[in-house]
């Protein structure tokens, strides 16, 4: 297990390596820079500017400087936009914002959504059944962007029990409603992958031997069900996860939270290329680690699975 | 009497309407005694099986009488019914492949048992599933116990099931085709270690199986199941020299024997019922030799007739010679 774990990590270092290169190529190849201008700027000033980024640097020379700096010095250099400011830091203002609210997000998603998806499966076809299966299809149905004010106009305007928006250093009540909004639709899925893999595992023969055993249904669900339906969810969790905790520029821009994910699209707008390779570096490595530890959960539960 | 079974019905509700499995089952089952329910696939025996252990599938329902040493399984409360598993009948299925949980160390599956219906500690049960799997000639148990089912060979697993299912000294093992998905080396060495453990242990048995040949040299009683009916009922010896029903005539006919020289293998012609459509009169009429006016109206009633229970028109000279 653990030389499995070690190779992996292994292998992530030229698979960041190649992503780090091949969105700087992406980039460079896109017209138009962060200094362009409709009236453009005088050419010695020009000049200036990009000797300042390292711009007048041929292509080759900057992406060394770059993977030298990012592999070396862990340093993503200055950011473009906010002039002063270096990436490290725009990275430290918002990632935290962003992990505090997505890690929460995860949280209840899995639990309300594997909860949800066994009553239902254990009350197939019966009202309970149905009203699960109502709420994860309305809850997927809703489009974060829509949910995010109606909650507002709900908690806000109308009962004022929370605050619409602004983070204050992620004190509770500012949390709440970027959760429930972040969260909905991955509770959602969640449930449904988890109700149609209960149902799956209820009707195998183990089952059948554990009941035949004169076990108590609710020892039957837990101990010999519970392990087998989670697995499908667990593979869905990893990118789920590494989606939630890296944001959403939709909860970033209705609640105000000033996550990253508001930072990315900022970023995108005005060309700055140092912040948008920083987050994508950053997206890039929490997606290998949660795939990671996905499969070590995985061998975890399936006894199967060696590494 | 341990075993009472009167006019059991299982039916299933289903999107084409209800399917009869079994239609009104009667037989019983004496204290130490093995009897064999034998038929084709879709007979209703796995079905019964199931009734009388409360296992049916959601959309199934069972009428008629389960007497368990005076005891109405069918009116059970869940709580109840748990009692009864495992610690009086105990079951083993078709498929041991598949019948373990795949993600649980055979201990804590076969410790949970008696951790639960005998209140013993998880040291004292893994101890004696220990034994219980030497009791099956597992050989270096105790080691061996610790490990997960997909370690074991599929007659390995058979014998973890037979051990699993003995832990509490249950008084009645129903074995659902024990043998079926194993190779038949290994299926006589089950079939030993049944016979075996049944004397060791005095427990009765009923072995549902297709296998005649099984059937033969294990069993005291032999019931013979179509279309979810009983066809002939009595003790195997008896049953399988002077079949006295055209079925069980079919049946025997169609067992491969090496001390006969045969090219084709003989089958019984035609197919099994529609159990959602059943005949009205007796099930196996269409694919029967000796067809009586009777038998498509009416329902042949299970009769005792020279020492032994059938369900046909015909006499019993008539089938003879067939």
């Amino acid at each position: 297990m653990y030389t499995f774990i070690a190779k992996r990590l292994a292998v992530a270092v030229p698979t960041l390596l190649i992503l780090i290169i091949f969105s700087f190529v992406l980039m460079f190849a896109a017209p138009g820079g962060p200094f362009t201008n409709e009236r453009p700027l005088p050419a010695a000033v020009m000049d200036n500017i990009n000797a300042r980024y390292g711009l007048d640097q041929p292509y080759w020379k900057q992406m060394y400087d770059y993977v030298y700096n990012v592999v070396f010095r862990f340093d993503f250099g200055p950011s473009f936009q906010y002039r002063d400011r270096t990436v490290n830091d725009v990275i430290a203002q918002g990632f935290p914002v962003t992990l505090t609210y997505g890690a929460w997000s995860a949280l209840v998603a899995l639990v309300v959504g594997v909860s949800l998806g066994i009553v239902a499966a254990l009350r197939q076809n019966t009202w309970l059944d149905y009203l699960a299966v109502g709420i994860t299809i309305g809850a997927q149905a809703l489009p974060n962007f829509v949910m995010a004010p109606v909650l507002v106009l709900i908690f806000t305007l109308w009962l004022g029990w929370l605050p619409g928006g602004g983070w204050n250093g992620g004190q509770w009540n500012h949390v709440i409603l970027p959760v429930i909004a972040l969260s909905t639709s991955y509770m959602a899925s969640i449930a449904r992958i988890m109700r149609s893999s209960m149902l799956e595992v209820m009707n195998s023969n183990f089952i059948r031997t554990a009941l035949a055993k004169g076990l108590p249904m609710r020892r039957v669900v837990m101990r010999h069900a519970l392990k087998p339906a989670l697995l499908p969810v667990i593979s869905y969790l990893g990118p789920a996860v590494v989606g939630m905790i890296t944001g959403s520029v939709v909860i970033d821009v209705a609640f105000s939270t000033g996550g990253i994910g508001q930072f990315f699209v900022n970023s995108a707008f005005n060309r700055d290329y140092a912040v948008i390779m920083g987050i994508t570096i950053l997206v890039g490595a929490l997606t290998i680690l949660f795939n990671l530890l996905v499969d070590v959960l995985y061998a975890w539960v399936d006894p199967k699975i060696r590494y | 009497m341990l075993l009472d079974v009167s006019d059991l019905t299982v039916t299933f509700r289903t999107n084409d309407g209800p399917v009869n499995a079994v239609n009104g089952m009667s037989f019983s089952v004496d204290e130490k005694e093995t009897l064999a329910i034998v038929g084709e696939s879709g007979s209703g025996k796995s079905q019964t099986a199931f009734a009388i252990m409360g296992l049916l599938a959601k959309n199934g329902a069972s009428t008629g009488k389960v007497a368990f040493d005076g005891t109405d399984m069918l009116g059970l409360s869940p709580k109840q019914l748990n009692k009864m598993r495992a610690q009086q009948i105990a079951m083993i299925f078709q498929d041991p492949m598949t019948s373990l949980n795949p993600y649980l160390r055979v201990s804590d599956q076969m410790a949970e048992v008696l951790q639960l219906h005998k209140g013993m500690s998880k040291r004292a049960a893994v101890a004696e599933a220990a034994h219980m799997l030497d009791a099956v000639r597992i050989p270096d148990a105790k080691a061996r116990i610790t490990m997960y089912p997909h370690e074991f060979s599929g007659g390995m697993r058979q014998r973890i099931m037979i051990a699993m299912a003995l832990l509490c000294r249950p008084r009645l093992l129903i074995a659902d085709e024990p043998t079926t998905a194993l190779d038949v080396t290994v299926q006589a060495q089950i079939m030993e270690l049944l016979a075996a453990i049944r004397d060791e242990f005095g427990t009765a048995m009923i072995l549902i199986t297709h296998d005649l040949g099984i059937v033969a040299g294990s069993c005291d009683k032999t019931l013979v199941m179509y279309g979810g009916q009983i066809m002939e009922q009595g003790d195997t010896e008896g049953l399988f020299e002077h079949p006295s029903h055209p079925y069980t005539k079919g049946l025997l006919r169609a067992v491969p024997r090496i001390d006969r020289d045969d090219d084709e293998l003989l089958t019984i012609a035609g197919e099994p019922p529609d159990m959602s459509n059943l005949p009205k009169g007796c099930p196996f009429m269409p694919r029967c030799d000796i067809v009586k006016d009777q038998c498509a109206v009416v329902k042949p009633a299970l009769q005792f007739d020279g020492g032994r229970k059938r369900a046909c028109h015909a006499d019993r000279a008539e089938v003879a010679n067939v």
